[in-house]
């Protein structure tokens, strides 16, 4: 079968996972943004370096981890600034500040202070967003790596349908719930005494976030060609580690006022959900049926997920990374069982818990894919 | 004290603090206030592991009990407070992450143990020379990324060159730490939060 046809087959069959239909096979679904360098022999500092050699990579290592039906999301760019206004936290860089061969780590320090609370409410958060960033990376090294993501996202995306592969966060728009990127910039300590001492303020912040956010959504393209997947993600806002009272006024009303907005569009929300937010997972149904997918890491209890909202919205998950760094090829076989078997076999997209880590053992990498194939075949 | 062992397991800072500021003016012994909020933090580790209380409000927690340290520090210089046990404390090599380590070590010294902070990216031999110098009794390595597995491995593995254990008990946690990654540390035990942490090393000390 040509790559096309391939990726047409490929395509039907991620969209009735993501709409709970009948499938005959779960859809293998790729995220392993280190993994891959490290999997093909690539320094980390190059893959951190040069954006289209880290492009390259991620497709060479999904084609050697053969028989992937997809991305959650494509690799290219410079993954430093990508990560940059998601943390509002400066990045580490291997071959820079660390050894060459070694993980980029973000730095997670007391950058964005009380003023700067003021600062937002005084011009708002897109204008501050351009102030605040050169205080954790350079300008010019920031403009030239957007610079290339914009350049070239149809040709990203277009190299992986050349390659077979459906890309399931291929949405033109990614948007973030306020939370987080005030946390990584304030350090999560200090922003968590912050939700104690000065609720109001902060309230009063994630609303002109909120609101820049939503006429960003507003302004995004009505029908998004593909997928329309769009990374809707949380970790420090997770529900292990929020009081219920803070996580139903800072967090919840805004993932639902966002999703929302995202599928007035047509886009469909993955909530990348890191850490373990099974608490509050019954709060799901709150959102609309078969238009989100859930995309957790491991630390979420998915038997609960399956009977509070598994007939709601699909899962895309969730080999742990412990797993695939600590365990054997048998452990995986073992998860992936449980996923088809248990949270699954509609609804469910098998992938890694949040991505595959630099140090996943490629063979158990290639056990989740193996394992994808024979168990997740169901006729 | 009853009144002050509730303010702080009820985490009013404002009431702690001024209650601890009160009681200091009045000429109260120092330690036994220093007391009351241990007692106050045990409740706030009972609060977490009834899931009553969540990450944000041990933190919460903790920034209180160190406020009251620095408020009773200076009237304690020359007291010895009475600790359960010496713990030696760090992030593992390759990995710069200290939010839940510093959690963890206010956790402790809330709960009573004389704690050896050696930061982030700490190497092996640094953990192994740290407690051979103090005499501790637990191990507590700390990591966030999944490079920590191999460096929290050689740390035990270092621990075990040295002849420290089984003497020395050795506990990891961290993000992704589970059950899977203690048994390839070949560490004794893991722990998913920072009151975790607290119980097994009062478990350790007090066997």
């Amino acid at each position: 079968m040509d790559k096309l046809a391939l990726y047409q087959e490929r395509y039907a069959l991620i969209e009735k996972a993501i709409k709970l239909e009948p499938v005959d096979r779960v859809p293998v679904i790729y995220m392993g943004v280190a993994f891959a360098p490290r999997y093909m022999g690539m320094s980390i500092a190059e893959f951190c370096a040069d954006p289209e050699a880290a492009l390259q990579v991620n497709l060479a290592a999904m084609d050697r981890l053969n028989g992937l039906d997809g991305a959650n999301l494509a690799g290219g760019g410079r993954i430093a600034a990508a990560l940059t206004p998601l943390w509002m936290s400066h990045v580490a860089e291997p071959g820079r500040e660390l050894p060459p061969d070694s993980l980029w780590q973000v730095q997670e320090a007391e950058v964005m202070t009380h003023e700067d609370y003021d600062t937002i409410l005084d011009i708002g958060w897109n204008a501050f967003v351009g102030q605040y960033l050169p205080r954790v990376i350079d300008p010019a090294e920031f403009g030239a790596a957007m610079g290339w993501t914009q350049a070239n996202a149809g040709r990203v995306q277009q190299l992986y349908r050349e390659h077979g592969y459906v890309v399931v966060c291929d949405a033109p728009v990614m948007v973030n719930i306020p939370f987080e990127p005030l946390c990584g910039g304030r350090s999560m300590s200090k922003f968590y005494l912050d939700l104690h001492r000065m609720p109001d303020k902060i309230e009063a912040v994630m609303e002109v976030i909120l609101a820049e956010t939503l006429a960003q959504v507003e302004g995004a393209p009505d029908v998004p060609v593909g997928i329309g997947g769009t990374w809707l993600g949380g970790w420090r806002a997770a529900s292990a580690l929020l009081a219920p009272k803070l996580w139903d006024r800072f967090v919840w009303p805004y993932y639902v006022e966002l999703a929302n907005a995202l599928i007035a569009k047509g886009y469909t929300p993955v909530l990348h959900w890191d850490q373990d937010w099974t608490r509050d997972l019954a709060r799901l149904r709150e959102l609309p049926a078969g238009k989100v997918i859930l995309n957790p890491d491991g630390m979420t209890d998915l038997r609960r997920f399956k009977e509070l909202a598994g007939d709601r919205m699909a899962v895309m998950g969730d080999v742990p990374a412990s797993l695939l760094v600590a365990g054997t090829p048998d452990d995986v076989y073992d998860y992936v069982r449980f996923l088809v078997n248990d949270i699954g076999p509609y609804g469910l997209l098998l992938c890694p818990g949040c991505d595959a880590p630099i140090n996943a053992k490629p063979e158990n990498m290639e056990a989740f894919v193996a394992a994808g194939l024979e168990i997740g075949t169901l006729s | 004290m009853e009144t002050l062992v509730q303010k702080l397991a009820d985490l009013d800072e404002e009431g702690v603090l001024a209650r601890v500021t009160d009681e200091m003016d009045k000429g109260t012994d120092p330690l036994q206030i220093f007391d009351a909020c241990r007692q106050g933090m045990v409740a706030v580790g009972e609060r977490y592991e009834t899931s009553d209380y969540y990450v944000s409000d041990l933190m919460l927690a903790a920034e209180i009990f160190k406020q009251v340290t620095a408020i009773l520090e200076p009237a304690m210089v020359g007291t010895v407070a009475e600790t359960r046990g010496t713990v030696v404390i760090g992030t593992v090599q390759g990995d710069i992450h200290d939010i839940g380590k510093d959690l963890v070590v206010g956790m402790l010294r809330a709960g009573g143990f004389d704690v050896h902070d050696l930061g982030v990216d700490v190497a092996p031999a640094a953990f192994v020379s740290k407690v051979q110098e103090t005499g501790a009794g637990v191990l507590a390595l700390s990591g966030l990324l999944t490079i920590a597995f191999d460096a929290m491995k050689a740390t035990v593995a270092a621990a075990d060159e040295a002849g420290l254990r089984p003497a020395v008990k050795i506990m990891v946690g961290g993000g992704p730490v589970d059950e899977t990654v203690c048994r390839y540390t070949g560490a004794d035990a893991w722990g998913q939060s920072a009151q975790a942490a607290v119980s097994l090393a009062t478990q350790w000390t007090e066997a």
